[in-house]
């Protein structure tokens, strides 16, 4: 069944950008450049916390979706079946 | 293409407002990182500039995840390692290092994209420069310079630098993909690494990350001064000294990505740094 990656926990990511890299490295590229998963670090008046906000391209569930939600450290992200009326 | 036989650096000229690529074939000894650093600022030294570098390990594996930055205060020469997404985004602007030299007249802000140059005056809201989700921005509030708003260096030597030199803020944003040739090993030895995560000298934390790095520790916010020449010109982590000392680990993943260097020009690199380091001194 296709799976469908969710960033359920964006709360808890870091920035690391660790599954922007494997979803790069699926594509047999590293760079930033077209990448499937985006981090974008939010603008915060308070310097000592950080907010990240992820955008990710729906193409990215051509991938193998569970190596990208596997290497986040923080478990940001769920997989799920897509069901056949989605 | 990763460029396995030369470094390129972006000499930035802020009294002139110019900007020029040279590439210095001659620096790959030095490895990269301090080592091209210390170089570069012997080469540039009447001009007292401000050098950026990363390694070649910057931007393919994990926990090489520092930017090296040499400078020279009050004449004596400093190393700092900055963290964020500097070093990744430096990567992918297809360089290795930028150096940036003379005094603007009025306060400045510097838009770089790849190896082009944008002078822009020092209102620029700097959030409004680069592609966001590739761009590092680096802003210098007149107290402390902070790298994607979080991220800095030890003493105030940058910052020194930054106000003397009416630098505001440098925004740096690098469009450039690279494909290692044997793409398949160079998959397992980044997952290799990865894996080697418990010998990092620092806890996992919920602190922001380092671009490629997924510890969200709480010592990368203030980053490191001096330290290991091997670790500092390959531009890890200092607290990744047990994989990136590793010359067997650190060889595998040199000629995963297309480099030639040999055992002797590691073991060189130490004495290398420190003729450099008397000649720049």
């Amino acid at each position: 069944m296709p799976k469908i990656l969710k960033p359920i926990q964006k709360d808890k990511c870091t920035g690391c950008e660790l599954c922007v890299f494997e979803a790069q490295r699926q594509l047999k590229k590293v760079g930033l450049e077209e990448s499937l998963i985006r981090v974008f670090r939010k603008s915060s008046p308070d310097k000592e916390k950080q907010e990240f906000d992820l955008e990710l391209d729906p193409r990215i569930n051509m991938l193998n979706v569970e190596k990208i939600a596997s290497i986040c450290p923080r478990q940001v992200f769920e997989v799920i079946d897509k069901k056949e009326d989605d | 293409m990763i460029d396995i036989k030369t470094k390129k650096a972006l000499i930035i000229d802020l009294e002139n407002k110019e900007a020029e690529t040279k590439s210095f074939p001659d620096l790959m000894k030095y490895i990269g990182g301090t080592g091209v650093g210390l170089k570069l600022l012997e080469i540039y030294e009447e001009k007292n500039p401000l050098i950026f570098s990363i390694g070649p390990l910057n931007g393919f594996f994990p926990f090489a995840s520092k930017t090296s930055v040499v400078l020279k205060n009050d004449g004596l020469i400093e190393d700092l390692y900055l963290g964020g997404t500097l070093s990744t985004r430096l990567k992918f602007t297809g360089l290795d290092s930028i150096v940036i030299y003379g005094k603007s007249e009025e306060e400045i802000v510097l838009d770089i994209q790849n190896s082009d140059v944008t002078f822009k005056d020092g209102v620029t809201d700097i959030q409004s420069l680069g592609l966001p989700g590739k761009r590092c921005l680096m802003e210098y509030d007149g107290k402390k310079m902070l790298a994607d708003q979080y991220f800095t260096t030890p003493e105030n030597y940058l910052e020194r630098y930054f106000a003397e030199n009416n630098i505001k803020g440098i925004s740096i944003t690098g469009t450039e993909a690279f494909s290692p040739n044997n793409f398949e090993d160079y998959k397992k030895l980044y997952m290799s690494i990865l894996g080697e995560k418990d010998g990092m000298r620092v806890d996992e934390g919920g602190y922001p990350s380092c671009s490629n790095c997924p510890m969200g520790c709480g010592k990368s916010k203030v980053g490191e001064i001096g330290g290991n020449v091997l670790i500092n010109s390959l531009v890890s982590c200092q607290f990744a000294d047990k994989i990136y000392t590793d010359i067997g680990m650190v060889f595998s993943c040199l000629n995963t990505l297309g480099y030639n260097y040999t055992h002797e020009d590691i073991e060189n690199l130490p004495s290398l740094i420190e003729e450099t380091i008397r000649r720049a001194s």
